[in-house]
């Protein structure tokens, strides 16, 4: 078993494990609901042919689903020990269209031994979301506390 | 069988059943605040509160998808450390829609809007019972491109007044009333 995740035992350049999801209709529908962002953009397949939003004729996943896509991956890492998000900034650079496949990943880039006088030691992080090309599709920059 | 009866097999929780789905409803939009006529600077207290629910907060974290118990099993998020049910980072989403209905703020409801980034900052956690209220502000707007940008700025305060979250986010709208009529048509009424 891996040692427990720390502050202390996070070291720059620390990969952490990636995400992969295959977004389909009812992925988005699902997400529309839980968000309660219903926008046509992503849940109206018949809209989408004709208005084209982003000049594509398929709803796209929601912005703010790659967004949480990209925080599972530091959710995933952090929060089974009591780590918790600081920031987080993200550049969202291509539309996701239905049928995508992302994967979304994360690296340490800093760490902050701020102590309690800071608001607590937190480590930054690049965060990115790519898809089944290879093409980024969000980028981003992270900052994380841990225990 | 349409969009909207689709996206109903999912409902599961009590704000689900109540908040309206179309954001096509001309009626609604006709209620928007518009590119043209947002007013930078404006602070407003949106008059919706939101009671958060876990029931809110699974929802969440099942539409992400993200299966972590952090976010459905408490005894579980409190032996990693928490002092409670974990909110997915980012449930403040579900908030602002539901708050957010109209007039100023409306705007991330805008048939024919985009989303380029967001940037939040997180001060406390959200807990089950926390009664959240936003404040919400006009922070700047744009044209690049030929493209009509704005950023708004959303807080969101306990019941406490306690500062929560702060989120800046962009969008690119559709310049006009007319424009976002245009896509409620569903025709194209941005530039590429």
């Amino acid at each position: 078993m891996a040692n427990k995740l720390t502050f202390e035992s996070v070291n720059c350049g620390d990969v952490l494990p990636e995400v992969k999801e295959h977004i389909d209709q009812e992925t988005i529908w699902k997400h529309a609901v839980g968000s309660l962002d219903y926008n046509p953009v992503h849940t109206n397949p018949e809209w989408c042919k004709t208005a084209q939003v982003f000049g594509l004729p398929v709803p796209v996943q929601h912005g703010n689903q790659t967004m949480s896509l990209m925080c599972k991956v530091i959710t995933n890492w952090a929060y089974p020990v009591g780590g918790r998000m600081k920031r987080m900034e993200v550049k969202l650079i291509k539309p996701v269209p239905v049928g995508s496949t992302c994967t979304y990943g994360a690296a340490v880039t800093e760490k902050h031994p701020v102590g309690k006088g800071g608001g607590g030691n937190f480590v930054t992080l690049d965060v990115w979301a790519k898809n089944q090309d290879g093409e980024l599709v969000g980028t981003g920059i992270a900052q994380v506390y841990l225990p | 069988m349409g969009y909207l009866e689709e996206m109903a097999k999912y409902h599961k929780t009590q704000k689900h059943k109540e908040f309206g789905s179309d954001f096509l409803k001309a009626k609604e939009v006709k209620d928007y605040e518009f590119w043209d006529k947002i007013e930078i600077g404006k602070e407003t207290e949106v008059p919706i509160k939101f009671e958060v629910k876990a029931e809110d907060m699974m929802a969440y974290a099942e539409g992400v998808p993200d299966d972590n118990p952090i976010f459905y099993d408490e005894a579980y998020a409190k032996k990693c450390g928490h002092d409670g049910l974990v909110a997915h980072p980012l449930f403040g989403t579900q908030v602002a829609f539901f708050v957010l209905r109209k007039g100023h703020g409306s705007w991330i409801r805008t048939p024919g809007s985009r989303n380029p980034g967001q940037i939040i900052e997180w001060y406390d956690p959200i807990r089950v019972g926390d009664v959240l209220t936003m404040k919400q502000r006009g922070y700047d707007k744009w044209i690049k491109r030929g493209k009509y940008y704005m950023r708004y700025l959303n807080e969101l305060y306990d019941q406490n007044g306690k500062l929560k979250s702060r989120s800046y986010g962009t969008l690119i709208l559709p310049k006009t009333k007319e424009d976002v009529l245009r896509f409620v048509r569903g025709e194209h009424a941005l530039e590429a």
